[in-house]
């Protein structure tokens, strides 16, 4: 019993363990003789639902879009408040993915760029501004306190002679203070 | 020496036997066809689920376009969706992928359909991945998995047009055993990735998550009132998840307490949907729930 207990958690280490290599060929056996047959039948999954880790990126995230620099045109929000649908849920994952995107180059603005291109047209402007924001609940130890409202992704999204153009937004925290000139 | 050659053969037997045995034992269609019925039930929500926003999302001018399924698809993803350029011909795929389904509810020409059905879904899925979430994910392999069975033999349109002509019953067949057994081995893994993925959370290990999970818009109870009064409820919520999802993993290998861990599957997945915020995740688990209960001769 003991001997197979040992085997067990020495296997797991090796697979879980990253730097011995062994998650690496796993990974590339996957990836050249699974993955290009599993992949188009949606059957190359991790099945890794974690529900929570009670980290901000596991609050509900949601779509604004509106248009910039408070021009004229309809604002739009997805999903709408209290919507608990299956396609609420659709757009919280659009809305989480934009988030998730920004740390990878390959598809770091694209999926904004995307959302406000499919947009000009209903919002009647072709000057957007795109935020992603996402409901915090307090900790457990303070539970009573309300939620907090963040906005980890913003832009302004516009297309001038037919190119669309990103300016992020940055947080006030993370852009250098004015300084008047004497 | 004899002797340890005989033992030897006997354990390969004793393997092969129980192999045959759990992969190829003929049974009857009864019970594929309740999870083909209740399959299709669930599919057909989650497939409405993108109709509000289906040219928003996929039309010409949508949202997921080629620039971002570019980037976000391996090379080997396709999707039926994917050379239609206008709206219409996008509705039009839809629906009949909805027709398909209803058809497979229906178990009208059942081989056909659920190949039909399950290479609908897995298009719908590829044409807008970050779309898709777990429920979508266990739907796929149940409908896989019933491509392989022969779910239409019972409680279909097929059979009853089958009985009106004097068509003999199917007989049990090996094909019924193997899918039951692919629902199983999922239901079972499944269950055990989402819980490795939950422990390496600290919100699991110091019994929070319930209230994470309580806190959210998205939750369809909310009990996060009552969490929020008591610490004590909130962790034995978190643990009993945990201990939940590991039993219902481990015990439905075992012949003495299948049973036990598919009902309490049954009850169980659809009550940890609600309260995470993804009851049709709950409602598909139990899916597989159903495929996992003991049928006669199993026990």
């Amino acid at each position: 019993m003991l001997l197979a207990l040992y085997l067990l958690g020495m296997v797991l280490c090796i697979a879980g363990n990253s730097a011995s290599g062994s998650s690496a060929l796993v990974e590339t056996l996957q990836s050249r003789l699974f993955s290009p047959w599993m992949v188009p039948l949606w059957l190359d999954l991790g099945f890794d639902n974690r529900l929570t880790y009670g980290l901000p990126e596991d609050a509900d995230h949601s779509l604004a879009v509106a248009p910039a620099a408070g021009g004229e045109g309809r604002r739009m929000r997805f999903p709408e408040a209290l919507d608990r649908s299956e396609r609420g849920a659709r757009w919280r994952r659009l809305a989480r993915a934009v988030v998730f995107a920004e740390d990878d180059a390959d598809r770091a603005g694209v999926l904004p760029a995307a959302i406000a291109a499919g947009l000009f047209a209903k919002l009647g402007s072709e000057d957007l501004t795109v935020k992603v924001v996402r409901v915090v609940p307090a900790e457990f130890s303070a539970a009573a306190t309300p939620a907090v409202e963040e906005t980890p992704f913003e832009a302004r999204i516009r297309r001038v002679d037919g190119a669309v153009q990103i300016i992020p937004v940055k947080p006030a925290g993370e852009v250098a203070p004015l300084v008047e000139r004497k | 020496m004899e002797s340890r050659q005989r033992r030897g053969s006997d354990l390969t037997g004793v393997i092969a036997n129980t192999w045959n045995r759990f992969w190829f034992r003929p049974v009857d269609a009864r019970r594929l066809a309740m999870v083909r019925i209740l399959a299709g039930s669930l599919a057909l929500l989650l497939a409405w689920s993108y109709a509000a926003d289906l040219e928003t999302w996929f039309g010409s001018g949508g949202i997921v376009n080629a620039e971002v399924l570019a980037a976000w698809r391996t090379a080997t993803a396709v999707s039926i969706f994917d050379p239609l350029a206008s709206g219409a011909a996008v509705w039009g795929m839809f629906l009949a992928g909805i027709v398909v389904l209803v058809m497979l509810l229906a178990g009208v020409a059942t081989a056909v359909t659920a190949v039909t059905a399950a290479l609908f879904w897995a298009s719908l899925l590829n044409r807008g991945p970050m779309l898709a979430g777990a429920a979508d994910d266990v739907m796929a392999v149940i409908l896989w998995c019933l491509v392989v069975g022969r779910s239409g033999d019972c409680l279909s349109v097929g059979r009853l047009l089958a009985d009106r002509v004097g068509r003999p019953t199917a007989a049990p067949s090996w094909r019924n055993r193997t899918a039951l057994g692919l629902l199983r081995v999922h239901a079972s893994a499944i269950a055990a990735a989402a819980v490795i993925s939950q422990l390496k959370g600290d919100s699991w290990w110091n019994g929070t998550a319930a209230w994470w999970l309580a806190a959210r818009d998205s939750a369809r109870i909310d009990i996060s009132g009552v969490l929020a009064g008591s610490e004590y409820l909130t962790n034995l919520i978190t643990h009993a998840i945990t201990l939940f999802e590991i039993g219902f993993a481990v015990l439905v290998w075992n012949g003495g307490t299948r049973r036990l861990a598919a009902w309490g599957g049954i009850i169980g997945w659809p009550l940890v949907g609600l309260l995470a915020g993804e009851p049709l995740w709950g409602m598909a688990m139990a899916i597989l729930a159903v495929a996992c209960l003991p049928e006669a001769g199993d026990e």
